[in-house]
């Protein structure tokens, strides 16, 4: 039983963006041996997320502007309970809508590895989501199975 | 276009080269965030609309044991991206030598201005104690930041930051380029009557303490004060200030940009006010 796991660190470049990881996500597989067994990739943090789906920037505009009327940042009808000072960080806490697109999309994505390759669908991508930046922000892969 | 307010304290490049920053930004300055490479805080202006930041330390040796910044690491982050970051110095306003201090951070480091904070620091501006500190700033040319309003490090007293207290070395430094920073919340109305009466005053507006950018500068500048107030008699007095990273840049832009100020007004808060204080525009 071989488990992996490997940190990297993904640098997004304005305020709500999709992040293709695909590329660095097959990387980790093929470099731990595993045959067969799971991969697990997952963000580190609460106001972004990882998703799935085909990777077509159309696409990409879609669902970050259906998710911005979902949650809004910047509701013009009421407000969020986070807008508070949060002693512990040093400043206030407006950024809850970019907390409800993270709860919205997830944190988390689970592929199974056969043959040593990710399995998944021939358009399906694994994007890092963020719905705060830019910011530097860390993603979790973890490589579980048989050589 | 500039943010004239904004501390350092998470640029994860010099907390590797000085790991004592760590604890200046967790225990005196009191912030939780991740610490993140520099390119963040070049993005943030990116997205802000903005070129250019001050950058400012607080030499807090005297009373919480280390500074937040010393002005060699100031000089030494500003060299890491010369176009984009603007320097200020800090020392003890009550050291003896603060004045010298002062001129070789100015002469030597090549630092812009001068960052005062007297909840931090303990020390009331019209301190005499402070005059010398002040005159050399006068001589050099050079600005004072000066902390106004509320701090929310947990030993930063509410006196301290009371802007009646500036009043004196505004009267007594008519050549001296003062900017009270945070628009002295929650003195606000009390600082607009003093920049009201000294043109060498300025405020910025890196003041947030409830709510959310957009709501609390709506109602700094809509409800305790006045849009025109701000529009007729202060608008060559503002500063666009953010207090990056306990706000994000591009929240507090937005909030200003939204405000309901004339887009004139906005480009001397933006721009023309801040190059003003520096002394790269004269007027």
């Amino acid at each position: 039983m071989i488990i992996r796991l490997v940190e990297i660190t993904v640098q997004s470049r304005v305020e709500r963006e999709l992040v293709d990881i695909t590329p660095q996500v097959e990387q980790v597989v093929a470099e731990s041996g595993v045959r067969d067994g799971l991969v697990n990739v997952l963000t580190r943090h609460t106001s972004a997320g990882i998703l799935v789906t085909e990777g077509l920037e159309c696409l990409e505009q879609d669902i970050l502007d259906h998710l911005e009327r979902l949650a809004p940042d910047h509701p013009q009808e009421y407000g969020y309970y986070h807008n508070r000072y949060l002693d512990f960080d040093g400043r206030l806490g407006f950024n809850a809508g970019a907390h409800l697109k993270s709860v919205l999309s997830g944190y988390f994505a689970t592929f199974p590895i056969a043959g040593g390759s990710l399995v998944k669908g021939g358009r399906q991508r694994v994007y890092f989501a963020e719905y705060d930046g830019p910011l530097a922000r860390q993603v979790v892969i973890q490589v579980l199975g048989e050589p | 276009m500039m943010d004239f307010h904004c501390h350092p304290v998470l640029v994860e490049e010099m907390v590797a080269r000085h790991p004592e920053l760590e604890r200046a930004a967790r225990q005196v300055f009191s912030i939780g965030n991740r610490f993140q490479p520099l390119e963040t805080l070049l993005l943030e202006l990116d997205v802000s609309g903005l070129e250019r930041t001050v950058l400012l330390p607080i030499e807090a040796t005297r009373t919480r044991g280390l500074p937040v910044y010393t002005n060699e690491q100031v000089a030494e982050l500003v060299a890491l991206a010369p176009r984009r970051l603007v320097g200020f110095a800090s020392v003890d306003p009550l050291a003896t030598d603060a004045a010298d201090r002062l001129e070789r951070a100015v002469a030597d480091l090549g630092l812009r201005g001068l960052k005062l904070s007297p909840p931090t620091q303990e020390f009331y501006p019209d301190d005499p104690r402070a005059y010398p500190l002040y005159e050399r700033a006068c001589r050099l040319g050079v600005p004072v930041v000066m902390h106004t309003g509320m701090s929310w490090e947990p030993r930063a007293r509410l006196a301290w930051g009371h802007p009646a207290r500036l009043e004196p070395v505004l009267a007594d430094f008519p050549d001296l380029r003062v900017v009270a920073a945070h628009f002295a919340w929650p003195w606000s109305l009390e600082l607009a009557a003093l920049a009201l009466k000294y043109p060498n005053l300025f405020v910025d507006t890196a003041a947030l303490y409830f709510d959310n950018p957009d709501d609390f500068i709506a109602d700094l500048f809509v409800h305790r004060l006045s849009l025109t107030l701000i529009e007729r008699s202060l608008r060559h007095q503002v500063v666009f200030g953010s207090n990056y990273p306990r706000v994000e840049i591009k929240n507090m832009a937005r909030a200003v940009r939204r405000a309901g100020l004339s887009e004139p007004t906005l480009r001397l808060l933006f721009h023309d006010n801040g190059l003003r204080v520096l002394g790269e525009v004269s007027g």
